[in-house]
């Protein structure tokens, strides 16, 4: 069995130590490109959300490469990504593959019962093992995920262009290959250190923004076009809303971050839409609290509960006074248009404090 | 005073007004509808929201902005969460007063009930006499009410299973007549698939009911089938799916792919609707590979040009005609 799946942030890192842990085979599918994109959006329906292009395109590129077996989650709506795998399949049968789909549905988005039907699919592998390894894959991505908040905190204040982003690649890249845990504590806080050490904070005024919205778009740089890249050239740092390790925490152990949410969002958004609406609701109320000078909402074109979301924030901007922002993505892949829309809200923003100060 | 209800003709209007009126009459308030939807209901719309929107919901808008033109006392905007255990609406009526409130600058008076039968009737009730707690304390006349306006949507949805369009059945109930004549004279039968607010709405949809009565086909909407025949077409997918219409849509593009039910069948969807695009791929997958019923599928969108969607339902019909040797060419 070669194993393969979409990718998603620093998903693969997590997945490829997971099933070599427990001894399986994985095809990790080529980093994703505009290839990928054409070939996904080819096989797509015009309407579908750019993450069911991608991931298509995933696995078209896994399967070329020698995959036989697709690993996709499911889910209970009301956001349409539960009914992605069963449609991906039967574009992918339409193209000719040979391949096993495993769909896996978390009822409720519980991650013990995802492990579970999980290891249904692989008898031969003790339980003990697939958990250890589990655990040690979670705590890469945490470490992972940490990284890449001081990443997004520090680089508008680096030293030398570009010197933070290399530090932060290379440190990635050994995290990758690290396989003890006292390995990618190391690795972590060295890496930290070294971006620390990088910059000068004193060198510009800081500007704060809030990066929300689907988290898909949030994740993947490809797709969003690396806008937090952008934005900490520009001068911005950025907050993002969202993170793989803090997205399946939440939904493995329930922490009460879901109450977090309906109470921030209450009065705008009063309950869950399925998606990350009710997120991107709550956290715009939270940033705009806390004194952010500015929130960008990013959503893949089509998708329904951001858009909920997009009307909403519209009002809490201006109930709080704060520039908000809303970017979509489709499969065009011209970023001179993003990177001028970005200036442009940096620009308010600098403007906005002058004539308040 | 007797208090007036508004209700918006549009989204889940074709489906559940019989019963939102009878609830509303019964607990003492006065109903009134807003008016057809035209151009200057889905200007408004289009006006009062972000553009990612859907037709329908702008359109939702308009009629909102109808309502409060005619200075109603209250307007019913529900948050419709489940008509079904287990199964969902799309993302955007789960927010739909939210982001009604948020569009629509100092509304006021909104009737925003929850909806929510996924996990069983019981919340359902309460929340029926929570609303009709605004017009009356008789809590057994709300129940009175409440139990009536089942009864009328179990017609309602009886009458329809019968082959009856929302449009027509709100008529017979009325009227309490019906005219069984009206199916005797037709050539060919087509499957009309989609969302009743997409179909029904005769200014969105450019009237392609009527269209297609006029040009001698009998059509089919999800709403026409039986449970049992959804069911059978649901049981060809390897998932069950979580949305309730779509549920439906699916159910029934495989029910008619199965059984030979029509001649053909039309997909009718919104632009850049979330749901319908992943339905409309599967069917029109599963059609292709089976080659023995023509499939096509039509996207409505806030343009007004009825040519190109005229042209394409004549072409489409001409092609059923001549597959039945209707036509000679």
């Amino acid at each position: 069995m070669k194993i393969t799946y979409p990718h998603m942030g620093s998903l693969n890192i997590i997945l490829k130590t997971m099933f070599n842990g427990i001894g399986v085979e994985v095809i990790d599918p080529p980093p994703t490109t505009n290839k990928t994109l054409t070939l996904g959006v080819k096989n797509s329906p015009e309407f579908a959300c750019l993450p069911y292009k991608i991931n298509l395109g995933n696995f078209i590129e896994a399967l070329e490469k020698g995959a036989d077996t697709i690993i996709m989650l499911g889910g209970i709506g009301p956001c349409r990504f539960g009914y992605y795998g069963q449609v991906q399949k039967e574009a992918l049968i339409d193209l000719g593959y040979n391949f096993n789909m495993i769909i896996i549905d978390p009822p409720h988005g519980r991650l013990t019962a995802f492990l579970r039907e999980l290891a249904e699919y692989f008898p031969q592998v003790e339980v003990k093992t697939a958990i250890k390894s589990f655990i040690f894959s979670i705590k890469k991505m945490i470490a992972a995920d940490k990284l890449e908040k001081v990443l997004l905190r520090y680089r508008p204040y680096e030293i030398n262009e570009g010197i933070t982003t290399k530090i932060y690649e290379k440190t990635i890249k050994k995290l990758e290959n690290a396989t003890t845990n006292k390995e990618v504590n190391t690795i972590v806080s060295n890496g930290i250190e070294e971006i620390k050490n990088n910059v000068n904070t004193k060198s510009k005024k800081t500007i704060k923004i809030a990066l929300v919205g689907e988290i898909y778009m949030l994740l993947e740089p490809f797709t969003n076009m690396n806008i937090c890249k952008t934005l900490n050239e520009l001068g911005a740092e950025v907050t993002k809303t969202d993170y793989l390790s803090d997205y399946l925490i939440n939904s493995a152990f329930k922490l009460p971050q879901k109450i977090e949410f309906k109470k921030n969002a209450k009065g705008y958004l009063e309950r869950d839409i399925g998606g990350h609406g009710l997120n991107t609701v709550a956290n715009t109320v939270k940033y705009a609290k806390l004194g952010y000078d500015g929130v960008i909402h990013i959503l893949p074109f089509t998708c329904t509960p951001e858009i909920v979301a997009q009307e909403i924030i519209i009002k809490v901007g201006k109930d709080y006074n704060i520039p908000v922002m809303t970017l979509i993505y489709d499969e065009n892949t011209g970023s001179a248009g993003y990177q001028t829309r970005l200036e442009a809200f940096i620009d308010l923003i600098e403007r906005k404090r002058m004539n308040v100060s | 005073m007797v208090k007036t209800v508004g209700i918006p003709k549009a989204l889940l209007y074709y489906n559940f007004y019989p019963m939102w009126k009878t609830f509303f009459e019964g607990v003492g308030a006065n109903v009134i509808v807003s008016q057809e939807t035209n151009k200057k209901i889905v200007d408004d719309g289009i006006k009062s929201c972000v553009d990612s929107a859907c037709l329908p919901v702008k359109t939702y808008l308009g009629h909102v902005i109808d309502l409060i033109e005619k200075k109603v006392d209250y307007i019913f905007i529900p948050r419709v969460v489940s008509v079904e255990p287990k199964k969902y609406l799309c993302s955007k009526f789960l927010g739909l007063p939210d982001f009604v409130k948020s569009s629509i600058d100092n509304l006021q008076n909104i009737i925003d009930a929850e909806i929510n039968l996924y996990n069983g009737e019981k919340a359902f009730k309460k929340e029926a006499i929570k609303i009709g707690n605004i017009f009356t304390y008789d809590n057994k006349k709300i129940l009175q009410s409440y139990y009536n306006a089942l009864n009328i949507q179990k017609e309602f949805e009886d009458i329809m299973k019968r082959g009856y369009t929302a449009t027509e059945a709100f008529k017979i109930l009325e009227t309490k007549k019906i005219n069984d004549k009206v199916f005797t004279n037709y050539d060919i039968k087509i499957g009309l698939l989609g969302h009743s607010y997409d179909i029904m709405d005769n200014y969105i949809s450019m009237g392609i009911v009527d269209r297609l009565k006029n040009m001698g086909v009998k059509i089919y909407t999800i709403e026409m089938l039986s449970e049992d025949q959804i069911y059978y077409g649901i049981s060809k997918l390897s998932k069950d799916m979580f949305w309730k219409y779509e549920r439906d849509i699916l159910g029934a593009g495989l029910f008619f792919l199965e059984n030979n039910y029509v001649d053909g069948v039309i997909s009718v969807a919104a632009f850049g609707c979330g749901p319908d695009s992943l339905t409309e791929d599967y069917l029109e997958r599963m059609y292709k590979r089976k080659k023995t019923i023509p499939f096509m599928q039509l996207t409505i969108d806030e343009h007004t040009g009825e040519a190109g969607i005229l042209t394409r339902i004549e072409a489409f019909i001409d092609l059923l005609k001549y597959k039945k040797r209707k036509v000679v060419i």
